[in-house]
């Protein structure tokens, strides 16, 4: 399974760990995408993508901060790493570069607009 | 999902053996974080979705979250200390692909296995051949219990069928009813909506100018096609039994008498007393399904007279079979209570004014209580109220438990050769397994290997088995008493259940192989270090397992056989041999003299003797008045000669004496007990409103069944024959029984002739016996065949891996008998273990099972003692084959290469 880019759905969870900040681990993320995105992805995938994602060196984790909330059990809190930054952008850099590139822009902008209603 | 368990504040918790499986089957290293995780989620989702949405999806998570779904962190040691997105396309190549089985690996695997079955080919047999035999045995009962368990079920309503049986005052239950239950009770209690009143018989059908005794009648109400399913070929089930004199052919009575299944509109002549009826053929049906409790080859419709309808004393006649249809919201508890308040209502008058008129006591009788018993209740009960009266096979539901655990025990003991043997030769294979292991094999795909070998040698012997169920289903029909066909098979529940068997057979032969040999430490394997580990006990303790099952078989099969023996043989207490039987209704005394005078013409007669037909059981009070329960018998002078009962005191009955017919009974010694006479010649007997003397007691002798314990008997002259005793000559059979036919069809022309040998008669009361016999008979060879061809494996194996220390012990100057007995005697004592431990089991056993038998077999220890000797020889003689080869071969050819 080769990939040398990052999924739809590593990307969604990237971006949410970025957006968490100090606070992103498996349980606040998988809430935050049910919660702003209305996507219902299952906690059991969000674990496995944040475990992919951090073989591919996107995101770091370590151990800490328990609460009452989970009986005192230990969180583990995710950080994107340089890697994952570039990476990002990367992405965000493809998309509007193929937004902005010339076939786009041939479509009309009244279909454009049909799109988005 | 479990109860719900609320924490201190009132929320209810996840399910505790959710939150427990995530605790022991967490990945490596991650069991912190995600139990505090999940925790996190579920009180969010109990916010959101609510308590059982917020349950099941922490049950789904955690199942996705166990092992073997999840990948530990401990995989995951890479350094990510100076992470590049440049290096993320290389390390992803180095993901690792999450399946066990390497499809490169596969066709090796598949070369491997079919060489290793090539190669040792007394293993291959023995265990293809053994789980063969084990599956079919297993597929055959499946069949059987499926038809067993589907039997009667394809009546439409067959729910709400049910037969009115009675309970008496001693929870004697019966099946039979009369002519009052069904109409009465459907008439006043809303619940029943119809009935259908069945009864069997036979009757005499004209068939061309022959007269013929057609069997499989039944009377029938007319509404019987609406109650049950039984198609028609041709004919209105609504109407073909409204008119009287309406007949309904099966298939076959149709071809009989028709020779077409287009007999519609015929017309039949049937006897009824002196003269012949016609009937007209209404309706053909289909031929009834072989699983069905009512079979038919003839209906006719059911004609109660008015005055029988009206009787109230029909209460208490009971010879035929109701059944009711209740109402799809009926309460069975609240019909049978409102059936018996009507019927004690309806009744009580009538049994009152029975009983004073027939001197009976209430200690005695009772009006009894009914019941419904549902339609699918039958087939199978162990009880009392079993399909008889006009239904058919009945079946004894130990028959199907009995064979089921018979087919179990050979699939056991199958699949037990198979884990013995893969394990006892994976010496063999522990090279093999060591170099897999240091090219880079995982234990994973070892075990995927293992299993996979077990599961092709499945495969092999599943399809054995399918050919060798073919090939043994008539027999399996003869023995069971079925006719299953092969076709059944293809039902999709059986499909299923053989894959289920075929796939749980795979798993149980391979997986503890499979497990042990994948541990094996490739190191000592490569150096030729290794051995089998220790005493070895689980083969050991397999074996005695086998034996056990097998000896314990053997021990039920030979007790079963003594018993047989004894029912068998027991001397009857009277003589039944070249002795016929046949049967003519209600005959006067003096009738039967002058037909007894004419077949005596015949000098191959010896003798003839009439008794009345059946038996039935009434009672009545001695002199001092306590009442006793004994069968009413009507014979003439003849019959105690004939039977050559031999008589312990006082006369029989003779024409010299007048008063004999009417005033003078002989009793049994079960009589004079249950009497408490001292002298009963003389004595005094009360019933039906007649006073008899005692003139003659006989030795008891066995006129039921051995299953059955002898009952007081008394004989009389006063009353109706219904049979003919007739004493032939040895050898003389078939001119005998030509003459017989003659007289009879002179005298009585307008009755149908059919004889019995009463030793014959006899011999057939013993077949649900016999049955058990074979049955237990066909599991003890197959154990004992299975078992011993493992044990043979064993031996087999055990020679080969001592080849060295044998040679040496040779050379040294050992003796061929001292080698054969150190090879035979690990493997004997196993077998004696195994004797000790069936022993007793087989003696409980078979202790209870004779409890059903008033006359039953003395265990001796000879019995034990020749059955172990008989294992043992078995045993020694599979073991001492393999040895003497090991022990005589020349010790040359195997020390000379090292």
């Amino acid at each position: 399974m080769k990939r040398a880019f990052l999924g739809e759905l590593e990307e969604v969870v990237l971006l949410t760990v970025a957006a968490l900040q100090e606070s992103a681990y498996c349980a606040s993320i998988t809430q935050t995408i049910d919660q702003q995105l209305g996507r219902n992805i299952s906690f059991p995938t969000v674990h496995t993508t944040l475990q992919r994602l951090e073989e591919k060196g996107v995101v770091s984790s370590l151990m800490g901060g328990a609460t009452a909330e989970r009986e005192g059990r230990q969180k583990r809190l995710f950080t994107v790493t340089a890697a994952g930054q570039r990476a990002l952008m990367e992405c965000r850099l493809v998309r509007t570069q193929l937004w902005d590139g010339p076939a786009i822009r041939q479509i009309p902008t009244s279909i454009i607009q049909l799109w988005e209603a | 999902m479990g109860s719900l368990i609320t924490d201190d504040e009132g929320f209810p918790k996840p399910p505790r053996w959710a939150v427990w499986l995530l605790s022991h089957f967490c990945p490596g290293g991650l069991e912190d974080e995600l139990q505090g995780d999940l925790l996190e989620m579920y009180t969010y989702w109990l916010k959101t979705v609510g308590v059982s949405k917020a349950r099941w999806r922490y049950v789904l998570a955690v199942l996705r979250l166990i092992r073997p779904f999840t990948r530990s962190r401990a995989s995951q040691t890479k350094d990510y200390t100076h992470p590049e997105y440049r290096q993320f396309e290389r390390w992803s190549n180095d993901v690792r692909t999450t399946f066990i089985v390497q499809p490169a690996m596969l066709p090796n695997y598949i070369k491997i296995a079919f060489r290793n079955l090539t190669r040792n080919k007394i293993y291959s047999f023995i265990n293809i051949a053994g789980l063969s035999i084990g599956l079919a045995c297993a597929m055959l009962i499946m069949l059987y219990v499926k038809d067993e368990v589907s039997f009667d079920r394809f009546h439409k309503n067959v729910n709400n069928i049910y037969r009115i049986a009675k309970k008496s005052k001693h929870n004697d239950e019966n099946g039979s009813t009369g002519f009052l239950q069904g109409p009465r009770f459907t008439k006043n209690i809303p619940g029943i909506k119809s009935f259908v009143r069945v009864q069997g018989g036979s009757e005499d059908i004209k068939k061309g100018t022959e007269l013929q005794e057609q069997d499989g009648v039944l009377h029938v109400d007319s509404n019987f096609f609406s109650v049950f399913t039984f198609p028609l070929v041709d004919g209105n089930p609504k109407t073909c039994l409204t008119e009287p004199h309406s007949i309904v052919l099966s298939e076959d009575a149709a071809m009989k008498y028709f020779a077409t299944t287009e007999a519609v509109g015929n017309v039949m002549m049937i006897k009824e007393d002196t003269t012949f009826v016609s009937y007209k053929v209404t309706a053909v049906a289909k031929r009834c399904p072989q699983n069905s409790s009512i079979q038919f080859d003839v209906l006719l419709p059911f004609n109660v007279s008015d005055t029988d309808a009206k009787d109230t004393h029909n209460w208490f006649n009971s010879f035929l079979s109701t059944f009711v249809v209740l109402d799809d919201k009926a309460n069975l508890q609240t019909v049978e209570k409102q059936m018996q308040r009507f019927y004690v209502a309806d009744a009580k008058q009538t049994f009152e004014e029975m009983l004073k008129n027939d001197g009976g006591d209430h200690d005695l009788f009772s009006m009894g209580t009914y019941f419904l018993q549902p339609y699918l209740d039958m087939h199978l009960n162990m009880m009392e109220i079993f399909a008889s009266n006009s239904l058919t096979n009945a079946s004894n539901p130990m028959h199907s438990y009995l064979l089921s655990s018979i087919a179990l025990f050979v699939l056991l003991i199958a699949c037990i050769n198979f884990v013995n043997l893969t394990i006892a030769r994976s010496i063999k294979r522990a090279k093999e397994i060591g170099i897999r292991k240091v090219v880079g094999s995982d234990r994973k795909q070892l075990i995927v290997q293992f299993l996979g070998e077990s599961f092709l040698l499945c495969t092999i012997a599943f399809v054995l088995a399918i050919e060798l169920v073919q090939l043994l289903l008539p027999l399996f029909n003869e023995l069971t008493n079925k006719a299953l066909v092969i076709s059944y098979l293809f039902d999709t529940k059986l499909i299923a259940g053989y894959s289920s068997l075929y796939i749980i057979t795979g798993l149980l032969a391979g997986f503890y192989p499979a497990l042990v040999l994948s541990g094996y430490n490739p190191v000592q394997t490569l150096y030729s270090r290794f051995q089998i580990a220790g005493k070895n006990y689980l083969q050991k303790s397999l074996v005695v397992l086998q034996f056990t099952l097998a000896s314990f078989l053997i021990i039920a099969a030979c007790t079963i056989y003594a018993q047989f023996n004894l029912l068998t043989k027991t001397d009857l207490g009277y003589d039944d041999t070249n002795l016929v039987l046949i049967n003519k209704q209600n005959l006067k005394h003096t009738d039967a003299a002058i037909f007894e005078n004419e077949l005596l013409k015949s000098t191959n007669i010896v003798g003839v003797g009439a008794k009345n037909a059946g038996a039935w059981a009434t009672l009545g009070k001695n002199a001092v008045g306590s009442t006793i329960i004994f069968q009413n018998e009507t014979i003439d002078e003849n019959y105690l000669s004939i039977l050559k009962i031999p008589l312990i005191a006082g006369r029989n009955f003779s024409t010299a004496y007048p008063t004999d017919p009417t005033q003078s009974v002989i009793v049994n010694e079960s009589f004079v007990k249950a009497a408490k006479w001292k002298n009963p010649i003389g004595e005094i007997v009360k019933s039906n409103h007649s006073i008899y003397h005692v003139i003659g007691v006989i030795k008891d002798y066995h006129f039921a069944s051995l299953t059955r314990k002898i009952t007081p008997q008394l004989f009389s002259m006063n009353g109706l024959y219904g049979a003919y005793y007739i004493k032939i000559k040895p050898n003389t059979a078939a001119a005998s029984l030509k003459w017989i036919q003659k007289t009879y069809q002179q005298f009585y022309p307008m009755n149908p002739y059919s004889y019995v040998f009463k030793n014959d008669e006899n011999r057939r009361q013993y077949a649900e016996v016999e049955k058990w016999k074979q049955i237990i008979l066909f599991g003890a060879v197959l154990t004992i065949f299975i078992s011993c061809i493992g044990l043979f494996g064993l031996s087999v194996l055990s020679a080969e891996k001592r080849t060295k220390e044998i040679s040496i012990r040779k050379v040294l100057g050992a003796s061929v008998q001292h080698i054969v007995t150190t090879l035979s005697i690990d493997f004997i004592k196993l077998v004696v273990v195994a004797l000790i431990i069936a022993s007793p089991l087989a003696y409980i056993s078979a202790n209870k099972w004779l409890q059903n038998y008033p006359y039953r077999i003395m265990f001796n220890w000879w019995l034990f003692a020749s059955t172990g000797l008989l294992v043992m020889l078995i045993a020694l003689f599979t073991v001492s084959f393999q040895s003497i080869k090991a022990a005589i071969a020349n010790p040359v050819k195997s020390l000379r290469a090292e």
